[in-house]
């Protein structure tokens, strides 16, 4: 099929007001009589809340309020748990526990809002929150997973008996029976630790009630902006259609912007109301790093039983996953773990225990890949692993035990995050992990540029490694598309645009449909005013759920604009062509009529609308699809490391991905580039470092290293497409692909760049501090 | 008002005279009391460059400047590049390189870049990315920037 | 945040006791200290300015002094905290007599801090707590010969506390001569000035001819 607009490279439809200072961001909000909150938060991460005085604060000149937990009365609840345990796996155990607007009794993590100042700037307001007397007595805090699963370790929640806040264990097929069968066992501990999305824009908020009309605005930095309008409403005690939501340009989201309910999120807008004045909350980055969530942190013990050919018989694995001091997220990220440590492997026997800790720490919630680079990095690691002993390369394991392409879709048996059973829908993996070894040159560099420069007394390496990715997850999302009488298209969806390029990837589906140029559509998403039903972007289900119900909706526009042009043009259906914003006969241009022109014949003022039909060139449509799409990526990397400083240079970087059908292959371009980079820092320059006080010691970006341009090296991309049978567009989701495997891809590297200790490497993120503490580790047991 | 002090200063080629408290950041000005949105604020500790304009033609952190020293200087933000009808060759590679995704950091590297392509009109890929290692992206991986860079460097260059 | 070290004072033993369990002194040791009052047998209160490189502000807090063994050792216990964070810390310290009039005194501690100083402070703490330490020593060390010289002419003692702009500007050279003292900084310092020395030459060399 060939495509006119999908598949093009097109340029974005919303660059010129982004590149010109035109573009709203939340903070760009400005409301005549707008007040400025800050809040008080604690320096302690577990302390019990003796007494607050706010009485100076409120005293001066400029602060309009001061509010703690005890002057929001009954108004003061916790936030709604966001994901339940999948309702049908066997023996859960799940403690919901949610964060609080404002601190009550305890407080559980360091940051934690304990009061909150309103006046008439943010300079006045952060002046007052130096006023507050607050007595907080310092209880021992717990920051490591394994002491916080001690029976006499502090409890975060004193309610419960200990800090285990879920279990839940999944298995498929039956891998103590086949331990014993396997010529080859590996098992190993491996430690993940934790790591920030430090979007560009921090979070914000601001609120308006307007009492007159009683309707409330909030602007926010949402990925999420309907079941926040709907989650609003019913804590306000609103109806739903008196709440709008807009979730404008955003400066990156990542994942902590789909996190609800924050306590900020369920403050400002209490506040607007009570204030009756609108309400600003800009978040600043030191609040960004305690106050918007982060992730990664768990420790694993798993073992993987082989052949001596290399063929995986089965994974055991048990971990910890730290959930921070609250879990609104339920189990998506170790579910995702879950689902990825057998990555695109034919595995027949799995058993997965996860436990959820609490500790206290920032909440935990997903952060690009959600728990899925977790899981590839064990996958990963023990295969390198395997192949060490077994003397094979690293390609060749790998190849062995891909899943064929006629044994798709693929069933695991167990339950993933969307509470759907796992199943890997396409894939064709060996063509994926040829191509990226050929744009590596992995032959040529193993065999002769390698040996050569390791003569030279150079310190480098190369690594590949494979990864799935389960994206574009349900429930659904939906589209209205709407001809106006001037030509252009107006689409509305709810889904929200962080710079993954919404407005022009699925203008291209509509374009694709009604045959317009791309800059005729105009898109809103975000805007729950537009769209009011849909979840949000994430898990990389933007252009597969949103993208597929445009093209659903387009769909339908498109029927209604045939069926009418029929009968204005005296022609069949089956001979009229859509091009250029015309509808033509074909083969008789001169009998045509633009689209405006039918737009406006479809909404007659005088006349009668056929019963059974509807005014105006307009539809919507939903999309759910039955399980989440699979798609699937190499990386290969060739690396140099200074045995000396420790610090990499990153010569060459391939990615090979196969995300089905690509709607635009500039944007998907720009968002592997963007995940590799994540992904590098994720794995060598990040770290968020907690001290036994589980203080953070690094809440700055002087000391959170995100990579700069000269650490990011250029990023070659090959393409293969596996069509996806899960949706008519046959494509599936790559949001998150760049960032997967980076973390494993330098482990594997590393180790073959300094051979000559002969690491395994076992844990993630590194640092040149590391690496050269390994390294002397290494030296000592010798 | 507490203790204002009275400032005059050019942003855009426009004069403007406001009476600011000392410690308001230049930054805030610009985007509150002047309305120019623009520039934005991604640290306020002068890390990750986002707040980056033009002082008296030198690119600069705004977010370590206080309005008070900007008394007597021009300032060229981002809105006063080009417009949407009108646009620097540097904004048009941009789009054309697709440089950029959600568009937060972008104007603080485009400023950065001004002053850097005057003096640097052909520049190396090394030489860019050095030029723009002291303004953080965290979506494009820098690889289109660097791209839209060199096409700017084209189209700016007096042969074109 | 591991805290040791020792410094030898110029005083005899019994003497140098008597000036540590002194709460004036000790207050003017430290310039920064607002206050130091003693609320018990072995306790006091006070606030304190503290400024770690960006983070900076008051802070109140509690000092409780334990197991003395005069004039050998005792244990110190801090607990503080203001808008910068929080600081917690207990330290012990051994006097050894070296002679008739110099006493070694000998410290090791733990701190744990919290807060602004912790998250933003990290990279300057160490530096900044060594230099703290070393000019409050420093201070009490001048206190101490002020007050044996004192003694010894049967006269009023005669001292002059540092100032807190003083001190401040003694933490700022500290933390640049820290700086200053790695050696990578001197070899860059020097390449960059023998390269400079051969341009100059170069210059001078091709103008000649």
């Amino acid at each position: 099929m060939t495509h006119k607009y999908i598949g093009k490279r097109i340029q974005r439809n919303e660059d010129p007001r982004l590149l010109t200072g035109q573009a709203l961001f939340v903070d760009d909000v400005n409301i005549p009589g707008m007040l400025h909150a800050a809040f008080l938060r604690s320096d302690y991460a577990h302390a019990r809340l003796k007494s607050i005085d706010v009485s100076a604060a409120r005293e001066r000149p400029g602060v309009v309020a001061v509010f703690t937990a005890e002057d929001m009365g009954a108004d003061w609840k916790p936030g709604p748990p966001l994901v339940s345990p999948p309702p049908t796996v066997k023996d859960v155990t799940f403690f919901s526990r949610t964060q609080v607007p404002l601190v009550k009794d305890k407080v559980r993590h360091a940051g934690e809002a304990i009061a909150v100042v309103v006046a008439e700037s943010r300079y006045i307001a952060e002046d007052a929150v130096e006023d507050i007397q607050v007595d907080l007595e310092p209880l021992e805090a717990v920051a490591d997973l394994e002491k916080a699963m001690r029976p006499d370790s502090v409890r975060v929640h004193d309610d419960l008996d200990s800090n285990l806040a879920a279990h839940i264990v999944q298995v498929k097929g039956d891998y103590d029976k086949i331990r014993g069968e396997a010529d080859l066992l590996i098992k190993r501990r491996i430690v993940i630790d934790r790591g920030a999305a430090a979007a560009m824009e921090n979070r914000g908020i601001v609120a308006n009630w307007d009492v007159k009309s009683q309707h409330l605005t909030v602007w926010d930095t949402t990925q999420a902006p309907i079941p926040i309008r709907n989650g609003l409403a019913t804590r306000l005690g609103l109806s739903a259609h008196q709440v709008r939501v807009i979730a404008p340009f955003l400066g990156g989201g990542f994942g902590p912007k789909m996190m609800m309910f924050y306590p900020e999120e369920m403050l400002i807008p209490w506040l607007a109301i009570k204030l009756g004045r609108p309400v600003k909350w800009i978040e600043d980055r030191r609040e960004n790093f305690y106050a918007t969530t982060q992730e990664r942190a768990q420790i694993h013990d798993v073992e993987m039983a082989l052949t001596r050919e290399g063929r995986i018989l089965g994974i055991h694995d048990t971990f910890l996953h730290d959930t921070g001091a609250y879990d609104p997220y339920g189990l998506t990220i170790p579910l995702n773990t879950q689902s990825h440590m057998m990555s695109g492997y034919d595995v027949a026997n799995f058993y997965s225990e996860i436990k959820v800790v609490f500790t206290n720490k920032i909440i935990t919630t997903p952060i690009r890949g959600a728990g899925r680079p977790q899981g590839i990095y064990i996958a990963e690691r023990l295969l390198d692993i395997a192949a060490k002993e077994l003397g094979l390369d690293p390609i060749e394991i790998r190849k062995l035990n891909f899943i064929p392409p006629e044994a798709f879709p693929y069933e695991h048996k167990i339950i993933d995050q969307a509470f759907a059973p796992l199943i890997l829908d396409s894939g064709n993996y060996r063509p994926v992990l040829e191509k990226a070894a050929v744009l590596i040159g992995y032959d040529q560099f193993v065999n002769e540029e390698q040996p050569r420069l390791r003569a030279e007394g150079r310190h480098i390496g190369i690594g590949i490694v494979s990864f799935i990715e389960t994206t574009g997850v349900g429930p659904y999302e939906g589209a209205r598309i709407t001809v106006q009488t001037d030509g252009k298209i107006n689409v509305a969806t709810g889904v929200g645009t962080q710079g993954q390029g919404h407005f022009t990837s699925f203008a291209q589906v509509v374009a694709e449909q009604l045959g317009v140029a791309v800059k005729d559509v105009h898109l809103v998403t975000g805007d729950t005013a537009e769209f009011h039903w849909g979840t949000g972007t994430f898990a990389s289900r933007g252009s597969v759920v949103a993208g597929n119900a445009i093209n659903a909706s387009a769909a339908g526009v498109r029927k209604k604009i045939l069926k009418l042009a029929s009968e204005v043009l005296k022609a069949p259906e089956d001979e009229l062509e859509l091009e250029n914003g015309q509808v033509r006969v074909a083969d008789i241009p001169q009998q045509s009529i633009s689209l405006g022109e039918l737009a406006a014949l479809a909404n007659p003022l005088r006349g009668a609308v056929e019963p059974g039909t509807e005014p105006g060139l307009e539809a919507t449509a939903y999309f759910g699809p039955k399980y989440g799409a699979a798609a699937f990526g190499t990386h290969a990397m060739i690396l140099e490391v200074d045995p000396e400083t420790m610090m990499v240079e990153i010569k060459r970087y391939v990615v090979v991905e196969d995300c089905g059908t690509v709607l635009n292959p500039m944007i998907l371009e720009g968002q592997i580039h963007g995940g590799v980079a994540m992904g590098i820092g994720n794995a060598y320059y990040e770290k968020l470092v907690y001290d036994d006080n589980a203080q953070l010691l690094n809440a700055s970006l002087a000391d959170y290293l995100i990579p700069t341009a000269s650490e990011v090296p250029r990023i070659v991309i090959g393409h293969e497409e596996t069509r996806s049978p899960l949706n008519p567009l046959g494509t599936k989701g790559v949001g998150e692909a760049g960032t997967i495997p980076v973390p494993a891809l330098f482990a594997q590297a590393l180790e073959n760049a300094l051979a000559e200790y002969n690491l395994e490497i076992l844990e993630t993120p590194l640092s040149p501090n590391r690496l050269f503490e390994l390294i002397q580790d290494k030296e000592k047991s010798r | 008002m507490s203790n204002t002090v009275e400032v005059a200063f050019t942003v855009n080629n426009i004069q403007y005279v406001r009476n600011v408290e000392p410690r308001m950041l230049l930054s805030d000005f610009l985007r509150h009391e002047l309305g120019l949105t623009g520039t934005h604020v991604g640290c306020e500790h002068g890390v990750c460059g986002a707040c980056t304009v033009l002082f008296d033609g030198q690119s600069v952190r705004s977010c370590l400047m206080f309005a008070v020293q900007a008394n007597g200087h021009e300032i060229l933000t981002i809105e006063g590049l080009g417009t949407i009808d009108n646009l620097h060759p540097i904004q048009q590679s941009f789009i054309e390189a697709h440089g950029l995704q959600c568009g937060f950091c972008t104007p603080g590297i485009i400023l950065t870049l001004v002053p850097f392509l005057e003096s640097n009109p052909d520049p190396s890929e090394e030489e860019i990315r050095h030029a723009i290692s002291g303004n953080i992206c965290r979506c494009t991986g820098y690889q289109n920037i660097v791209e839209a860079v060199k096409l700017a460097a084209e189209k700016m260059s007096p042969n074109t | 945040m591991k805290i040791e070290g020792e410094y030898l004072f110029n005083g005899p033993r019994a003497e140098l006791w008597e000036v540590i369990r002194d709460p004036e002194i000790l207050a003017t040791a430290l310039p920064g200290t607002k206050s130091l009052d003693k609320v018990g047998e072995n306790e006091y209160v006070g606030e304190m300015n503290v400024r770690v490189g960006p983070v900076g502000g008051l802070f109140s807090g509690r000092l409780t002094v334990s197991n003395e063994v005069p004039p050998e050792s005792l244990t110190l216990s801090v607990e503080g905290k203001g808008s910068p964070g929080f600081l917690n810390g207990m330290g012990n310290v051994i006097l050894d007599e070296q002679g008739e009039d110099k006493t070694l005194m000998k410290y090791e501690g733990d701190v744990q801090v919290g807060g602004k100083l912790a998250s933003v402070g990290q990279r300057l703490l160490d530096t900044a707590s060594k230099s703290t330490i070393r000019q409050g020593l420093e201070a009490l060390d001048m206190a101490l010969q002020a007050r044996v010289a004192a003694k010894a002419e049967g006269k009023e003692v005669e001292y002059t506390p540092p100032s807190e702009s003083e001190f401040v500007a003694g933490v700022a050279k500290d933390m640049a001569r820290q700086a200053l003292s790695s050696r990578t900084v001197w070899i860059v310092i020097g390449v960059v000035v023998i390269i400079a020395i051969l341009v100059v030459y170069w210059i001078s060399a091709g103008s000649g001819s």
